[in-house]
């Protein structure tokens, strides 16, 4: 049947697929795309292992025995930093690179909408960030020899409901992208933000914990030090990690909906 | 005394034919083709005359209560002030199922803003869209199931991507399983020449094939009303001719409603039904290309002349619109816009001069021209002075 049946119309072809196409379709793109930029893909890892190693060497030299105290802490940190690094860039670039390819508005007309075709893209950039920053986190833990006592779905969740927040903000930054084009500055500086939140004291500082990422760090430093499992947290600092994920997702998403749709009216969605 | 053993006529055209034998009046469809026979070239290049014989048959299995696409009333001014700039005013037309139709108007026109107001990429200040009867801004994902664009030219796809798999991404993001549609987009890429490259990363085909890319992933979703915007911009005659028989083909096997933007007034007459010409934001002319032509039937000729003095061209001016005189040698050329009296009038006017006539060929009137006249950037005289027919007397 095609859907000119359904709406009286002409010969459309009916969908044969749905959101699951869509998601296999995005990632499998999203991974390609990465991969067909072999220098850029490499580099990305390199350099996530070069800095790392140079703040574990350099700390060595500097602090010494007081480091290698605190190595699983660093690990840690720096693997939630890597994926919110990489979330946040990759939805943020995601939006401002199809403008520029010429390739937005052709995802604005689809029977899923903008918003759920948009998201679906994020959600990809988050899944190949995840692979290569675990590729990174492994790297990190023979190169300082240390080992941590991970329980998956405990560290997939949390680091996801940080990441969920950063992807809030790289939404909605990608969004002004395309409304103000060159907002450069602005996303650079909330690159290294991110260190602070990830760093944020939640136990002195109680409020600190609703900014993105910052309960989620504390939390996933927990699980991967002390071994504590998901459900072992208290009710309340599960309710702060999650309400926090949806909060600056929902806000996010909300930002990128308002700026596209400014965009639209001013004529500018596809430009760049 | 005329001296008609000279003449020239190397390309005899149906309208020559019958103003020089039979005058007045123009040819019908059947009269030309009676005349003509088949086009030698009937099997390699798209007639608008073939898609209409064959669409006739397609319109009656489409629900002829429900256009494929109806703009109403829709305006969009940016800025505001001083500073504001009104891109489309009170634009309305519909697009019946299988029409192609083509968008043409000077840069500026507000072709670009309509297309994207009508897509919901640019928000409307007022009027209404309707796609196949659904409304586009108050149901757009439904609307979005029949409509696909290619607004972008070449950049319109992933140039990182092989061609197949951009086909299989874009119809995935169009709510499809890609592996359903394989032969679908194998026929497509079988049709657009470029069924060979199908493992070739975009990036590394000419223009040409990237764009034929960007148009068969248009296409690759199996969408009934699409829009194409310059779909052959910067293509050679040969790729040309390649994407204007694959839109007339699926025009008239597939009933695709199809409106077209572009500068390359060949394209529009040779795939297109109807033509809206925008200027200023407005639609000033909304016709199908036959009548578009018929009504810059003036009747026009070029003649060439072996020994015509340049003071009877001088009296001939008087009494007729002669323009574009050229002498070389002893030859002269120069055209006139008559109609038969006139031109029976001219051929005795040259009879009695013994003028030696080296050629006499009609001149006719194109898209091109229709578009110069009524968007004011034509000479304002096409009545009198038709330019010259490009298929004349080499």
């Amino acid at each position: 049947m095609t859907t000119a049946d359904r709406d009286g119309g002409g010969p459309t072809q009916s969908p044969t697929g749905g959101y699951y196409h869509l998601m296999r379709a995005v990632i499998y793109r999203d991974l390609l795309i990465w991969l067909r930029y072999p220098v850029n893909a490499v580099l990305g890892l390199v350099m996530g292992v070069f800095f790392f190693a140079l703040m574990f060497y350099g700390g060595q030299m500097i602090a010494g025995a007081a480091l290698t105290d605190t190595i699983e802490g660093l690990i840690v940190g720096y693997f939630l930093w890597t994926l919110s690094q990489g979330s946040y860039v990759g939805a943020m670039s995601a939006v401002q690179s199809e403008a520029s390819w010429g390739t937005l508005e052709r995802h604005y007309i689809t029977p899923f909408g903008f918003g759920p075709v948009m998201a679906a893209k994020a959600i990809a950039v988050v899944f190949r960030t995840f692979l290569t920053s675990s590729v990174v986190l492994a790297v990190m833990l023979v190169m300082t020899g240390t080992g941590l006592d991970l329980h998956v779905l405990t560290v997939v969740v949390i680091a996801s409901c940080g990441i969920a927040s950063v992807l809030g903000i790289g939404l909605a930054m990608g969004g002004l992208g395309v409304l103000y084009k060159r907002i450069g500055n602005v996303t650079t500086l909330l690159q290294f933000a991110f260190i602070g939140l990830i760093s944020a004291p939640v136990f002195e500082i109680p409020w600190a914990a609703l900014l993105p990422l910052a309960q989620s760090s504390a939390m996933l430093q927990r699980a991967m030090t002390d071994n504590v499992r998901l459900w072992e947290f208290e009710p309340i600092a599960l309710v702060i990690l999650f309400g926090a994920a949806v909060v600056y997702l929902m806000l996010g998403y909300l930002g990128f909906v308002m700026t596209t749709r400014r965009a639209r009216s001013l004529g500018v969605l596809g430009d760049y | 005394m005329i001296v008609y053993a000279s003449i020239e006529i190397v390309t005899v055209t149906p309208r020559l034919f019958r103003e020089v034998i039979d005058l007045p009046g123009p040819l019908d469809k059947a009269e030309t083709e009676s005349m003509t026979g088949p086009p030698q070239q009937a099997s390699q290049q798209p007639s608008r005359d073939r898609r209409s014989s064959s669409r006739s048959a397609n319109q009656s299995r489409s629900d002829p209560e429900t256009p494929a696409l109806s703009v109403d009333g829709l305006s969009k001014t940016f800025g505001s002030g001083s500073d504001a700039v009104t891109a489309v005013e009170d634009v309305s037309f519909t697009v019946e199922s299988g029409d192609v139709v083509g968008l043409l108007g000077p840069n500026g026109a507000g072709k670009t803003t309509t297309i994207k107001s009508i897509l919901g990429l640019v928000r409307p200040d007022a009027g209404a869209v309707r796609v196949r009867g659904i409304d586009v801004y108050e149901h757009p994902r439904r609307a979005y199931e029949h409509v696909d664009a290619m607004l972008e030219g070449a950049r319109n796809d992933y140039w990182r991507l092989t061609v197949r798999e951009n086909l299989r991404y874009f119809a995935a993001i169009r709510g499809h399983d890609p592996d359903s549609l394989a032969d679908r987009h194998t026929e497509l890429l079988d049709a657009l020449e470029i069924e060979s490259k199908a493992d070739t990363q975009v990036r590394d085909l000419s223009r040409g094939m990237k764009q034929k890319v960007s148009l068969a992933s248009v296409l690759a979703s199996g969408v009934s009303v699409a829009f194409l915007d310059e779909p052959t911009l910067g293509l050679d005659v040969e790729s040309s001719m390649t994407i204007r028989q694959e839109l007339v083909r699926l025009a008239t096997e597939h009933d695709l409603t199809l409106l077209v933007s572009s500068h390359d007034m060949d394209v529009i007459e040779a795939v297109c039904d109807r033509v809206i010409i925008m200027n200023e934001g407005r639609v000033i002319v909304d016709d199908t290309v036959p009548n578009l032509l018929d009504g810059f039937e003036t009747t026009g000729y070029r003649i060439s002349t072996r020994n015509i003095e340049d003071s009877l061209i001088d009296a001939l001016r008087s009494e007729f619109d002669v323009t574009d005189v050229d002498r070389r040698g002893d030859r002269m050329t120069f055209e006139i816009a008559a109609d038969s009296a006139q031109f029976y009038r001219l051929m005795n006017r040259l009879q009695a001069h013994d003028v030696q006539l080296a050629g006499v060929e009609t001149v006719q009137p194109d898209l091109d021209d229709v578009f110069l006249e009524v968007t004011g950037n034509g000479d304002g005289e096409h009545a009198q002075t038709p330019p010259i027919d490009r298929e004349a007397n080499p």
